[in-house]
């Protein structure tokens, strides 16, 4: 379970205190958005941008707007209330909303349209009001009591937003500059790095579900397994890809079958046998953990009303230790997303390749190309999958 | 002294000491691995046949575990205050309000793929030593402030109230009753941090952190496994014998939890 499940949510300030999380946040924010350059502009791809802040960017009006959006929820987290809270997270949304078109001006401000090659960066501001506006949403969510799927939601929304600004008017920010170089290749890496994915994680859903019934069945199994997957996690990750070269490309040289199946030393194999041995330990933790930590009241119960054994495994053993094996498929996938990144590094292509080429090139858009839809992946993944486990909850939402 | 005291005690002497058995063999283990492996020119030499260069020598093994073991363990050190300090913070009575928030946050920095964040920290940071610094703080962050919550959450609440009835202040509470009860959890956490750690370290090679994931990279850049097993392997000791000291160190505290 995740731990925030097993925290007491406070209640709604009766006494009208005011929340200290919200107006720390918008202090942090207000600062971030002063203090820290708001975008940068070079002059082409290579070179360091020009640091540019927030008046020069968005020209006074554009501030001041910003400023009393962000001191707006802060007043609005001095009495709280629940109209307050959701007029907070309307101003948070609307901070979220604005993001691109601050972009837009800034680009009409600061680039000049006579250098075909010059482009705007987002800067350190930028992306700790976006950060901190995230973290608000989140504690806004605890305070209203609502379910996962509304942030995801509502994220979603503003995604859309972003894509089609980025896709219609962005057209001198770097990131979308860095994209429209290599549309074609992104959408590649993308689809390689989601098959990596979803393969190495229901393979490992898979074996990870047998050798924990298994474990069960028989104990002595039970210490081994886990004192050898425990041991695979100490070997770094790097290291897993590297030594599966040698072996694989033993293998597919000698063995013609096995060549012809699509086996080789670098690509596809080594980086699914290396995720999938990463990925079981969480799953067979998890869903050992999730089918032992059933009630053995639930299970005599069950045995009394007449269930035999195997009825009682899938009617009621499976579904109550279903959150908890959801959230061992989480943590895996999360980690798997991460880790199939590294495996660029094999030839196995994904969105890793961006992040080492642009590191080799020092081309920081590139990378950021890179590491940004993984960073995204990863979240959606955690919330998508956070939020199937809440409404899976026997007796519903908390 | 009762004879059956002296037992308990003899054995409880026997179980410290067994539990430090581990952490010198694999250290010991270490230790030989580290002079051993520039000498065993013949062992790697059947490994890859057709390689001249076996054994990575640009920088010597026992450079690289000490740079390792550096930036891992000012990971660690600031991790831990940082984690504990937040979790101390959000249990208190004025702090309450960031419970959600800092659980929710440490939780986060687990989603966050440590590629990711390393790719992000080097524009800002640049290359080096830091970005790897700051990956590992973010990734080791969740298991130190999950298990101090929890330790502390589970101290029962008559103990609390009755260390404040004989007249302790709250400072003194927390540092008397609440945190050597929490100790075993909070520990335990600092184990699973500081393990993962240490192998996600070797990724700092990728953004030029000189490392034990050096000649990982080495080797996987050369198509030379010898330098891949190399690395892996010591990395791999420095790991276990890291973790048995965490062992050792559970076991002793709860001998002593259990003692008093």
């Amino acid at each position: 379970m995740s731990l925030l499940d097993a925290l007491p949510t406070p209640r709604l300030g009766r006494g009208g205190y005011p929340n200290a999380v919200l107006i720390s946040l918008s202090v942090v924010m207000l600062a971030a958005v002063w203090g820290l350059d708001t975008v940068s502009v070079a002059p082409n791809r290579i070179v360091q941008g020009e640091s540019v802040h927030v008046q020069n960017a968005f020209g006074w009006p554009g501030a001041l707007l910003v400023s009393l959006l962000v001191i707006a929820l802060g007043s609005l987290a001095y009495q709280p209330s629940r109209i307050h809270y959701w007029a907070a997270l309307g101003v948070v949304v609307l901070l979220l909303v604005l993001m691109p078109f601050g972009l837009m001006v800034a680009s009409h401000f600061l680039i000049d349209p006579e250098l075909p090659q010059a482009r705007l960066g987002i800067g350190g501001g930028y992306w700790v009001v976006l950060f901190i506006s995230l973290l608000g949403i989140v504690e806004l969510r605890l305070r209203l009591g609502l379910k996962r799927l509304w942030p995801v939601f509502i994220l979603s929304g503003v995604g859309l937003i972003w894509w089609l600004c980025a896709w219609l008017w962005l057209k001198d920010l770097a990131l979308v500059q860095e994209f429209k170089a290599r549309d074609h290749q992104f959408i590649q890496a993308i689809r390689q790095h989601i098959i990596l994915v979803s393969t190495a994680v229901s393979v490992s859903v898979v074996m990870g579900t047998l050798l924990a019934l298994l474990m069960r069945r028989f104990a002595r199994l039970q210490k081994v397994a886990f004192a050898l997957l425990n041991f695979l996690q100490t070997i770094p990750s790097l290291a897993l890809f590297g030594l599966l070269l040698a072996p694989l490309a033993w293998l597919a040289a000698n063995v013609p079958f096995l060549a012809k199946v699509g086996v080789s030393g670098i690509g596809n194999t080594p980086a699914l046998i290396a995720l999938v041995a990463y990925s079981l330990l969480p799953m067979v933790r998890n869903t050992y953990t999730a089918l032992e930590e059933v009630s053995p009241d639930t299970l005599e119960a069950a045995s009394a009303m007449g269930m035999h054994r195997i009825q009682r495994f899938w009617q009621v053993r499976l579904p109550l230790a279903l959150p908890v094996l959801l959230e061992g498929v989480r943590i895996t996938t999360v980690q798997a997303i991460g880790l199939t990144a590294v495996a660029a590094l094999i030839g196995a292509g994904g969105l890793g390749t961006f992040i080492f080429q642009g590191l080799g090139q020092a081309a920081m858009d590139m990378v950021l190309l890179g590491a940004l839809p993984i960073l995204i992946l990863a979240l959606l993944v955690d919330a998508g999958l956070g939020a199937l486990a809440e409404a899976l909850r026997p007796g519903g939402v908390q | 002294m009762k004879p059956d005291v002296k037992r308990v005690i003899r054995s409880t002497q026997a179980t410290a000491m067994t539990a430090w058995l581990w952490p010198f063999l694999w250290g010991t283990l270490l230790a030989i691995c580290i002079v051993g492996i520039p000498h065993a020119q013949g062992i790697f030499q059947w490994i890859e046949p057709d390689v001249r260069q076996v054994i990575y020598q640009r920088t010597p093994f026992y450079v690289l575990l000490e740079r390792h073991v550096l930036v891992v363990g000012v990971a660690a050190v600031v991790t831990i205050s940082l984690g504990v300090g937040a979790g101390i913070a959000v249990t208190r009575r004025k702090g309450q309000d960031f419970l959600p928030l800092v659980s929710q946050l440490a939780s986060l920095g687990q989603t966050f793929p440590p590629v990711a964040v390393l790719a992000l920290a080097v524009p800002v940071l640049g290359f080096g030593t830091l970005p790897i610094i700051v990956a590992l703080m973010l990734y080791g962050l969740l298991p130190i402030v999950r298990n101090t919550l929890a330790g502390l959450q589970d101290v029962d609440k008559d103990i609390k109230t009755a260390a404040r009835a004989v007249g302790l202040t709250p400072l003194q509470v927390l540092y008397q009753v609440e945190l050597p009860l929490a100790a075993p959890v909070i520990l335990a956490g600092i184990r699973t941090s500081v393990t993962i750690n240490i192998a996600t370290a070797a990724l700092g090679a990728t953004v030029g952190a000189s490392n034990l994931g050096d000649p990982i990279i080495a080797g996987i850049i050369n198509n030379n496994m010898a330098y891949v097993i190399q690395g892996a392997l010591v990395i791999a000791l420095l790991a276990l014998t890291v973790d048995s000291v965490f062992d050792a160190l559970q076991t002793r505290l709860r001998l002593r939890l259990s003692s008093s």
